[in-house]
C-alpha cells in the first residue's frame, strides 16, 4: 500500500508539473520570447532547482483542513491514496479541457472527500477550509489581476514615445521587454518549484510516518526530495500544451511589455504570499495576471467566455476531486480487492484520457499550433521567411532544371 | 480571518511588481532614446539605462534573498 501511494504521489507531482508549465511559460511562448521547447526545458530545470532550494517542508499537507495529529483523527495511507486519486483524475480532466486549474485545490478536494467517507464529516475543519482555500481562491486572481493591470499601464505609459513637435508616434522599441520576459518567467518557474514540489514531499513523508518507517516530526528524506524534484521537472518538461495554449492565446492576445508586466505580478504575488504565509494558488495568480494585463493594454480584448469557463472549472475543482476521492475511499474500505480495483480503474481512466488526447491532437493540431505560433513571432519570423524563400528558389531551380 | 495578512500580501505584491516594472520600463525607454538615429543622445543616457536594468536585477535578487530560507535564515 505504501509503495502504491508513493507511486501515485509521484504521478500526481508529474501531473502537477505539466499542468503548471503554462503559468510560467505561456506568455513568453506566446510573445515568442523563448522557443517552446527551450521554455519548457528552462522551466523544468528551474523547478528542479526550486524543489531543492526550500528546506522548509513537511508541514502538514492539508494545512489543518483535516483535523489530524493529537486529539484529531488519524490519517491513514488509504485516505491519502483515495485523495491522490481524486486529485490526479481531476488534473487529467482539466488538462484534457485545456483549463488551468489549481493542483493544490484538486489535492485538497480529494483529501476532503476521502476523509469524509473514510472517517466522517467531523474530520473536516470547515473554518480552515474557508480561510485557506475558498477565500484565497477569490482574492488571488483579483489581487494579481489588479497589480498586473496597473503594471501594464505603467509599462506602456513609460515606454510610449511621441515626437515632441508633431505628436505622432515614434517607433516604440519595446523589444527589450522580450528579454525581460525570460527572467520574469524564470522567476515564476522557480517560485513554482519551491511551492508545489513540497506538497508531494509532504504527502510521501506523511505516508512514511504513518506506516512507521520514519520518525514522526522529522523532515523529508533525501530520496523523497530527489524523487519529487525529478517528477515535477519531468512533468514540466512534458509540457501541458493545451493549457499553454489557453493561457497564452485563449484569454487575450499577449504582447511582450504586457507579458512582462503579467509575469512580474505573478512572481511577486506568489513569492510574497509564500513568504508572508497567506498561501495563494500559482495557477489562479497567473490566470488573474494574464487577464489583468489584457485589460491594461489598449486595443486588446479579454475573451470573457474563456474566463467564465476557467472560473467554472475552479468552482468544480474541489467538489469534483472530492467525489472521486470519496468513491475511491469507498472502494478502498472494502479491502485489498477494492484497492486493486481502484488502482486499475485509475490507471484505466488516465490511459483513456491520454488516448482521447491523442485523438483530438490530430484533429485540432493542439501542441503543434502552439509551437508554430511561438516560432512565427518576430525572432523566428525572419528565419522562417528566409527558409521559405530558399525553398521557393530551390523549387524553381528544380522546375527549370530538367527543362533546360 | 486573516484580513491583515491578505492586505500585506496584496501590498507587497503591488510594491514589488511596480518596482520591477518601473525600473525595467525606464531601462527600455532609455535604451530606445540612446539608440535613436536622428537625434544623437548624450552618452549618459545609455549608462543610465544600464543602471536601471542593474537596479531592477538587484531588486529581484533582494526578493530572492528574502524568500530562500537558506540565506535569510
Amino acid at each position: 500500500m505504501v509503495a502504491l501511494v508513493i507511486a501515485l504521489a509521484l504521478f500526481f507531482d508529474f501531473t502537477n508539473g505539466f499542468h503548471d508549465t503554462a503559468n510560467a511559460m505561456a506568455t513568453p511562448i506566446a510573445t515568442g520570447a523563448i522557443k517552446p521547447k527551450t521554455a519548457v526545458a528552462l522551466a523544468a530545470a528551474l523547478n528542479l532547482v526550486g524543489a531543492f532550494l526550500s528546506t522548509e517542508v513537511a508541514k502538514t499537507v492539508s494545512g489543518g483542513i483535516i483535523r489530524e495529529g493529537s486529539g484529531g483523527v488519524q490519517i491513514t495511507p488509504d485516505i491519502i491514496f483515495a485523495g491522490l486519486m481524486g486529485a490526479v483524475l481531476w488534473n487529467m480532466i482539466t488538462w484534457l479541457k485545456g483549463l488551468p486549474s489549481s493542483s493544490s485545490h484538486a489535492l485538497f478536494g480529494g483529501l476532503i472527500g476521502a476523509a469524509i467517507i473514510g472517517i466522517g464529516f467531523h474530520a473536516v475543519n470547515l473554518e480552515t477550509l474557508l480561510q485557506k482555500v475558498i477565500l484565497p481562491a477569490i482574492f488571488a486572481p483579483v489581487i494579481a489581476g489588479l497589480v498586473a493591470y496597473i503594471c501594464t499601464r505603467i509599462a506602456y505609459a513609460l515606454t510610449a514615445r511621441h515626437d515632441p513637435e508633431t505628436g505622432s508616434k515614434l517607433t516604440q522599441k519595446r523589444g527589450g521587454f522580450r528579454t525581460g520576459q525570460i527572467f520574469t518567467s524564470s522567476l515564476v518557474a522557480l517560485a513554482h518549484g519551491t511551492n508545489d514540489a513540497q506538497k508531494t514531499m509532504g504527502i510521501i513523508t506523511l505516508v512514511l510516518i504513518s506506516a512507521g518507517t520514519q520518525q514522526p516530526g522529522s523532515g523529508p528524506q533525501l530520496w523523497v526530495i530527489t524523487a519529487c524534484a525529478l517528477a515535477i521537472a519531468i512533468g514540466t518538461y512534458a509540457g501541458g500544451w493545451r493549457i499553454i495554449r489557453t493561457m497564452g492565446a485563449g484569454l487575450t492576445e499577449v504582447k511582450p511589455a504586457q507579458g512582462f508586466a503579467a509575469e512580474s505580478s505573478t512572481a511577486s504575488a506568489i513569492l510574497a504570499s509564500s513568504h508572508l504565509g497567506f498561501a495563494l494558488s500559482t495557477t489562479q495568480v497567473a490566470s488573474g495576471s494574464v487577464i489583468g494585463s489584457g485589460m491594461g493594454r489598449r486595443g486588446t480584448t479579454v475573451r470573457w467566455r474563456m474566463v467564465g469557463r476557467i472560473a467554472l472549472g475552479w468552482l468544480f475543482t474541489l467538489p469534483a476531486a472530492g467525489i472521486v476521492g470519496a468513491l475511491t475511499a469507498l472502494l478502498v474500505k472494502t479491502g485489498v480487492v477494492g484497492v486493486v480495483i481502484a488502482a486499475v480503474a485509475g490507471i484505466g481512466a488516465v490511459l483513456y484520457m491520454f488516448l482521447v488526447s491523442r485523438k483530438s491532437q490530430v484533429g485540432h493540431h493542439n501542441a503543434v499550433e502552439v509551437e508554430e505560433a511561438g516560432q512565427a513571432i518576430r525572432f523566428a519570423k525572419k528565419k522562417a521567411l528566409a527558409r521559405a524563400r530558399a525553398a521557393e528558389r530551390a523549387k524553381n531551380k528544380n522546375l527549370k532544371g530538367p527543362q533546360l | 480571518m486573516k484580513w491583515l495578512e491578505l492586505l500585506t500580501v496584496a501590498g507587497a505584491t503591488l510594491v514589488a511588481a511596480v518596482t520591477v516594472v518601473v525600473l525595467y520600463s525606464l531601462g527600455v525607454r532609455l535604451t530606445a532614446i540612446a539608440g535613436d538615429r536622428q537625434v544623437a543622445a548624450p552618452a549618459w543616457v545609455k549608462y543610465l539605462s544600464y543602471a536601471c536594468f542593474g537596479l531592477c536585477g538587484l531588486a529581484v535578487m533582494f526578493g530572492l534573498y528574502l524568500i530562500i530560507p537558506y540565506f535569510s535564515g
